[in-house]
């Protein structure tokens, strides 16, 4: 299984997601510069966090616009895993693979810190490994996380069991419903807003990520 | 050409927090006549109303990029034609 990464101007954690799957999962990855136009020969992309184009217009509106996101778009259209944590998220948003929107946090604040969160759905690709209902930790780091979609929306994302993963203890942002990570209909695509990549290590000091890209590796190793 | 000023705003049921953090301080100010303030944002366009008509270049533009109609609405006005 083959993984793209892909790097968009301004992205900041796609060394972090790189490393995440090839040095503590041993994966076959590759960054893939926004200017490609080709994603040919990859199994799952991955979008990473950081402030493509500067967040000019709306968080990710920019990065929509790039040669890469047709390819994207045919991944998620052909089933093949596509993943996007924190700015990923809002460009998943942006470009209409992922229903709803990031807004400015209620606090108006960059919050950084280590959150706890439930996982709604453990019947997905991309959390398989965890037990529905677990609490886990994970870091966030972002202005505009606030989970907003109107009430049609929210309840379809509610009863299609879309919400993956819910804020628990405190809700660090003003999401509706507490909603930290959704998937779209089919479930193969997934948005976040904290870094499970940030998570894959003891010496990080928290290993709780490194299952979602563990489970998704099974999921390619199960399809195999 | 033609330039529209586009008003980008959230939609009425979205909350609106750097609106309610400037309306806190206008009541620090002491004006409490105020009884909210709402934040958005503007952009002036440009437009050569030869190649397209006005309006629909606006509706356009606004619901292709400018506007996120999951969270926000817009309005425009035509600041000037020569």
């Amino acid at each position: 299984m083959k993984f793209a990464v892909i790097q968009f101007p301004g992205s900041n954690c796609d060394i972090d997601l790189y490393e995440a799957l090839h040095t503590v999962c041993g994966a076959d990855v590759e960054y893939v510069p926004s200017k490609e136009s080709s994603l040919d020969g990859f199994d799952a992309v991955m979008l990473p966090g950081g402030f493509s184009y500067g967040d000019y217009l709306r968080a990710g509106a920019i990065a929509r616009f790039t040669n890469i996101m047709p390819a994207i778009v045919k991944m998620a259209n052909e089933g093949k895993p596509v993943f996007g944590t924190c700015n990923g998220f809002q460009i998943l948003t942006e470009a209409g693979l992922l229903p709803g929107a990031l807004k400015r946090n209620d606090s108006l604040k960059f919050v950084c810190k280590t959150v706890e969160l439930e996982v709604v759905n453990n019947d997905t690709i991309f959390t398989s490994e965890y037990q529905r209902g677990e609490k886990i930790n994970l870091p966030i780091a972002h202005a505009d996380g606030s989970f907003y979609a109107d009430e049609a929306t929210l309840k379809e994302l509610e009863d299609n069991h879309q919400v993956v993963f819910r804020y628990s203890k405190e809700n660090p942002n003003g999401s509706l419903h507490d909603i930290a990570g959704i998937t779209n209909k089919r479930g193969n695509v997934l948005g976040m807003m904290p870094h499970p990549e940030r998570a894959v290590e003891a010496l990080l000091g928290n290993t709780d990520g490194l299952r979602l890209f563990k489970s998704i590796l099974d999921h390619a190793e199960v399809k195999a | 050409m033609t330039t529209v000023r586009i008003y980008v705003t959230y939609k009425q049921s979205v909350f609106d927090p750097q609106g309610e953090a400037i309306t806190n301080s206008i009541h620090s100010l002491g004006h409490d006549e105020v009884q909210s303030v709402k934040v958005g944002k503007f952009f002036d366009v440009v437009i050569d109303p030869s190649k397209k008509a006005v309006e629909e270049s606006v509706k356009e533009i606004s619901e292709e990029l400018l506007v996120n109609f999951n969270m926000e609405t817009y309005t425009y006005k035509v600041l000037e034609e020569k």
